[in-house]
């Protein structure tokens, strides 16, 4: 053993002595450097936290971690999927005024609609528009109210890139659109984008959203505006 | 850190990011609940349960508090405590002498850190560490063994315990 060390080589047995290790003369050597040693001391502070986790460890563990199986990413972007579409199918629902119903009081309301609308009373007047022939993934859904302005648009869009720009527009029944508004589709906002255009419903024939450099087109049968359709489609 | 994209909060609220998580995280999650319930069935379940909670609260995760590492770990911990729970009112698991970990969760997280830190350090260092402080050899019977000097295996020591904290610290762990 050598009888003067420097700072160094002192430091470098900080780690047998943070674990008990250290004993006779370098133990003593070390203890008088420590005393007046600053920067030593501070070395020794920070090693002492982790010499006293040690004992926690299972050293049968240090080979190897446990790997998660292939699958289970995909379990839960499954899982996530799943969970989204049945959000997405009770928001519609609430959309449709509550018609989660089962079959025998779908039955029963649907009559009740029918004596409305054949009476002439104007039921709920909204209307569905579905946008057929998407790409994968992208979802997008309108409802149309009539007003004495014109007609509220309520947009729901999901799937396309986030920040992505849509305009939203009205086909009227000569083919002359009436712009509706725009709106960004943002990544998680499940939210409807509320629009309106002075175009009355009754005379609408589509609803155009260009999304991006994509245009979607659905088209609007006034005729439907009593929503019996969507009665029927909502007890299945 | 994973990359949030330009959103900052609500991140994980993006399926894309759900899968950036994952692919940044789930080994060290599926690590720990491994360690923490001793079961690997248990351990995907607590996992999957993490990511799916993680997604349904993405908006609540902000980065400027702590970092999505820490915040799934934290989901963990109590899925963990949840599932614990539920197999303790489940005596057959218990009966059937199946019960792997009984170690409360805080030394069970403690563990993990340390085993996982170990894994991340130099071989060499990993070496002297496991040779003289968890299996107590002398330092000159292993310093033999090794073909080095004895003062060589006292240096390997503290790099090795210098390297673990620098690593600890990678992993979020504060004294």
């Amino acid at each position: 053993m050598k009888t003067r060390r420097d700072c160094r080589e002192w430091r470098e047995l900080l780690g047998a002595f943070a674990l008990g290790q250290l004993d006779g003369a370098e133990r003593i050597g070390l203890e008088a450097h420590l005393d007046g040693c600053a920067e030593c001391r501070a070395e020794l502070a920070a090693l002492q936290p982790v010499a006293q986790m040690l004992p926690y460890a299972d050293p049968a563990r240090f080979e190897s971690a446990p790997v998660p199986p292939p699958e289970l990413g995909r379990r839960i972007a499954a899982t996530i999927e799943g969970e989204k579409e049945r959000q997405h199918k009770r928001r519609q629902r609430r959309r449709f005024g509550g018609f989660a119903l089962g079959g025998a009081a779908a039955a029963l309301a649907t009559a009740v609609l029918l004596l409305f609308i054949l009476g002439g009373e104007e039921a709920n007047p909204e209307q569905h528009v579905n946008f057929a022939s998407l790409p994968a993934g992208v979802k997008i859904d309108a409802t149309l109210e009539p007003h004495a302005y014109g007609t509220e648009i309520r947009m729901y869009v999901h799937g396309v890139e986030s920040g992505t720009l849509c305009r939203v527009a009205l086909r009227g029944p000569k083919g002359i659109t009436y712009p509706a508004g725009t709106f960004r589709y943002r990544w998680g906002d499940d939210s409807d984008a509320v629009l309106s255009s002075a175009l009355d419903l009754s005379r609408t024939r589509a609803v155009v959203v260009h999304a991006g450099k994509q245009t979607f087109v659905a088209p609007v049968n006034p005729t439907a505006t009593a929503f019996i359709p969507r009665t029927k489609e909502e007890s299945t | 850190m994973i990359q949030l994209g330009t959103s900052t909060r609500g991140a994980l609220s993006r399926e894309r990011d759900v899968r950036e998580a994952y692919a940044a995280h789930a080994g060290e999650l599926y690590g720990f609940a491994v360690r923490s319930l001793g079961d690997s069935g248990l351990a995907e379940e607590a996992v999957q349960e993490t990511f799916v909670r993680a997604w349904r609260a993405g908006d609540r995760f902000d980065p400027k508090i702590g970092s999505l590492r820490t915040w799934l770990f934290a989901i963990l911990r109590n899925v963990v405590i949840d599932l614990g729970r539920a197999r303790a009112i489940r005596p057959g698991v218990a009966e059937g002498g199946v019960e792997p970990s009984v170690e409360p969760l805080e030394d069970a997280l403690l563990a993990w850190q340390v085993e996982e830190a170990m894994r991340r350090i130099g071989e060499d260092h990993r070496r002297v560490l496991v040779e003289t402080y968890y299996r107590g050899r002398p330092y000159a019977e292993v310093a033999e063994e090794l073909g080095v000097p004895e003062g060589t295996v006292k240096s390997r020591v503290y790099y090795g315990l210098r390297a673990l904290r620098v690593v600890l610290e990678e992993m979020g762990y504060e004294d």
